[in-house]
């Protein structure tokens, strides 16, 4: 034992039980919240996926994993899915190597450094709803800002004598092909800004002293990123993965305001699983066959987060 | 004993915070003063909204012992809140709906029947008073859901000034005249090399297959309404000749990056298939000339599609309730003249036969089509079906698939809506 320090006596049992409601009483108001909008709606889902669960219905039949094997066989749900596996494969990378890149960029410049931080954060505080309009307004292939900077492109490179094709006003949206990478870059504008915060935090936690110990062992900018900062960042990296993943799986809003009628985007593009389950729940009022879709999606989100924390995991051990 | 009294003042605040939640279904004012509170919900976002609100200060002015709250929701939403309100409680005394609403709602007792409200007071209605069409459309299964409010078909609006200057002095009416049309008035006006002003642009693609299908005796279902017919040859040949004026005739652009009623409302386009509420918008923009007229025959029938607003009551309204709000409906049904003028068609049959309704030109043209108007199929699995119908019609008309793969497909799955209990 240090000497200066009390020995600490064992607490007596009415002290001990004083702690734990103590502690209880603090975590209360939380613990009911999340019981209340989040367990209890999370466990009911469950519930209502082994039913038949029309919304208007008076009787709601028990059908077991109906729904689920419904869901599975839906070519429909297939569709969905491969579209939002699409989108994250998009955005998950394209948006972690962005907020790396800006962070890097900040973690570099002092002037004006609050300002530019500020730039480009304030696109996440933004809704969806107000992204997608604005988006979409760009987006337009007759009066949209991105094609008339395109077309002055193109013409500027024409009247260059560069032998390109005339303009043509790009479907940036309402071309199957083209929706799913036009959401992403739309995702990526609204939500690197958050990542790049985490992402400069964890650059400004790499010692000095390693950067320092590197440049005397003659390694350049590229190497003292690739050998000292990036291995550093590894639990940062993981952070910002897990989670752009999970943000990700969910897209929703961006879908839904960008394509009113009809819902999903043209030839089923941008159907999305979680649009898929609202679709289902309030246009089909299926609420079992929804409940059943959001389960599924659960269940993948979550096989696929096990897989990032164990590849990450074990990634560390070998450094 | 400071901290057991802060434990208990937390629990105590979050049990007061639980609380705090309205209860569920409870009882909204039903009178506020004197007066009686009809509350009333509708989706009419646009100018149409002005048009009912204009109509129901009438009725309070005539009403003092009534009072209406008018809720008035986006139409993308509303269906979803209605549904909520009917099933958990808080519907409005009166509503809109669409006439192919009722067979959702009815068959789970959601909807007031409404045949003693219309036989009741000194002026009873009756099916001789109302166009057939929407007259039958307010019935599910014999009973009657609604009272209808008006009717609403597509009809073909003409860029005027387009069809002068390509010699054409009225809106076409076969389907000859019709690509001849279109084929006038399609020009590169900028020399580019691009077409920059299209004779046809398809706006809402559903309504305009459903118009296309009609005349050609078919729609999504069989006429015993148990399976799909959009796999037929009948409808196969609809999809085909919708296909034509953009492949074959190239007098319409690929639906896609195309604003296609902007284009129309900007001159870019001389003829569009919209249905009659969409009058308001060409009568605001400035310096458009333009006509309506009925959609020309493509097909072998006769035929287009319309859709009708009808006035319904929650089921298990107070005898109070449903005596207020009909007061209002009928009001307003008795005053439809008034609803017409914003653009659309009175489903009073007394009030087509008007000389103030013949002296609405648009209006009354679209009117004409009323014996042979199509509504979607008036069944509870509508929603359901239509999923599959729009991607359909929008891979036929981009050209990702042939209209038999896409019909095959459609009918697939809506037979598999249709087989699920």
């Amino acid at each position: 034992m240090v000497s200066g320090l009390k020995a600490r006596r064992p607490l007596r049992r009415s002290e001990n039980w004083r702690d734990t409601a103590v502690g209880l009483g603090f975590a209360l108001p939380h613990l009911i919240l999340f019981a209340v909008f989040l367990l209890g709606p999370v466990a009911y889902g469950f519930y209502l996926s082994l039913h038949r669960w029309h919304i208007l219905a008076p009787e709601h039949p028990f059908v077991g994993l109906q729904n689920y094997a419904g869901a599975l066989s839906d070519d429909i749900f297939w569709i969905a899915l491969r579209n939002t596996v699409y989108f994250v494969v998009l955005v998950v990378p394209l948006g972690n190597l962005v907020s790396l890149l800006l962070a890097l960029g900040l973690a570099s410049v002092w002037r004006f450094n609050t300002a530019y931080k500020l730039a480009y954060y304030v696109p996440v505080v933004i809704s969806i709803a107000v992204v997608a309009v604005l988006w979409r307004w760009l987006y337009n292939t007759q009066a949209g800002l991105l094609n008339v900077y395109v077309k002055q492109t193109v013409n500027a490179l024409r009247g260059i004598g560069l032998p390109l094709a005339p303009f043509q006003p790009v479907p940036w949206i309402s071309n199957p092909d083209n929706v799913v990478p036009a959401l992403a870059l739309m995702t990526v504008w609204w939500t690197a800004g958050g990542n790049m915060l985490i992402y400069l935090a964890g650059i400004m936690n790499v010692p000095d002293e390693y950067h320092e110990a590197a440049r005397i062992d003659g390694a350049g900018t590229w190497q003292r990123f690739r050998h000292v900062t990036w291995p550093l960042l590894r639990p940062t990296t993981l952070f910002c993965l897990v989670f752009s993943v999970l943000a990700s799986f969910q897209v929703f809003g961006q879908s839904y305001v960008v394509f009113d009628n009809p819902p999903g985007g043209p030839a089923r593009s941008a159907l999305f699983l979680a649009l898929y389950m609202y679709l289902q729940g309030f246009n089909q009022y299926e609420l079992g066959y929804g409940a059943a879709v959001a389960y599924l999606l659960f269940a993948l989100v979550l096989v696929l987060t096990a897989v990032q924390f164990r590849l990450f995991a074990s990634g560390g051990r070998k450094e | 004993m400071k901290l057991r009294r802060a434990l208990i003042a937390v629990i105590v605040a979050c049990l007061g915070c639980s609380g705090c939640a309205p209860a569920r279904g409870a009882a909204r004012p039903e009178e506020i003063g004197d007066k009686r509170v009809i509350d009333f919900w509708n989706g009419f976002t646009g100018p149409d909204g002005k048009t009912m609100e204009r109509m129901v200060r009438a009725f309070e002015a005539e009403n003092p012992d009534l009072r209406v709250r008018m809720q008035i929701i986006p139409w993308r939403v509303y269906y979803d809140k209605l549904t909520l309100a009917l099933v958990y409680g808080g519907a409005p005394d009166l509503f809109i709906l669409h006439a192919s609403r009722i067979a959702q709602f009815a068959p789970y007792d959601k909807l007031r029947r409404v045949e003693d409200l219309l036989a009741s007071g000194t002026a009873p209605l009756g099916e001789a008073d109302f166009a057939a069409a929407p007259w039958k459309a307010s019935f599910y299964e014999g009973q009657q859901f609604g009272l209808p409010l008006d009717v609403h078909p597509v009809g073909l609006y003409c860029n005027a000034r387009l069809l002068r200057e390509a010699g054409l002095s009225k809106a076409p009416a076969t389907w000859d005249e019709f690509v001849e049309a279109a084929r006038r008035t399609t020009k590169d006006t900028d020399g580019d090399g691009r077409t920059d002003q299209w004779g046809f642009v398809f706006t809402w693609q559903r309504t305009n297959w459903l118009t296309f299908a009609a005349q050609f005796g078919t729609g999504i279902l069989t006429p015993d309404e148990r399976s799909c017919d959009m796999a037929s040859p009948r409808n196969l040949a609809a999809l085909s000749r919708m296909r034509e004026l953009i492949y074959t005739h190239r007098v319409a652009p690929k639906p896609e990056g195309v604003d296609a009623w902007l284009a129309f409302r900007q001159g870019k386009a001389a003829m569009a298939l919209e249905g009659i509420y969409m009058l308001s918008s060409l009568e605001e923009t400035e310096g458009l000339e333009f006509l309506g007229a009925p959609v020309p025959r493509f097909g072998a029938e006769p035929g287009t599609f319309a859709g009708s607003h009808m006035l319904g009551l929650p089921g298990g309204a107070s005898p109070e309730s449903s005596s207020a709000a009909w007061r209002l409906a009928r009001y307003l049904s008795d005053h439809s003249l008034e609803w017409a003028r914003g653009g659309q068609v009175p489903a009073r049959s007394a009030l087509l036969r008007s000389p103030e309704f013949r002296a609405m030109t648009v209006q009354s043209q679209f009117a004409r089509q009323l014996p042979y108007i199509r509504y979607e199929p008036l069944v509870p699995k509508l929603n359901g079906l239509m999923q599959h119908v729009d991607p359909c019609v929008e891979a036929v008309l981009l050209g990702l698939q042939t209209p038999e793969d896409a019909a095959s497909d459609a009918c697939r799955r809506i037979d598999q809506v249709l087989r699920r209990p």
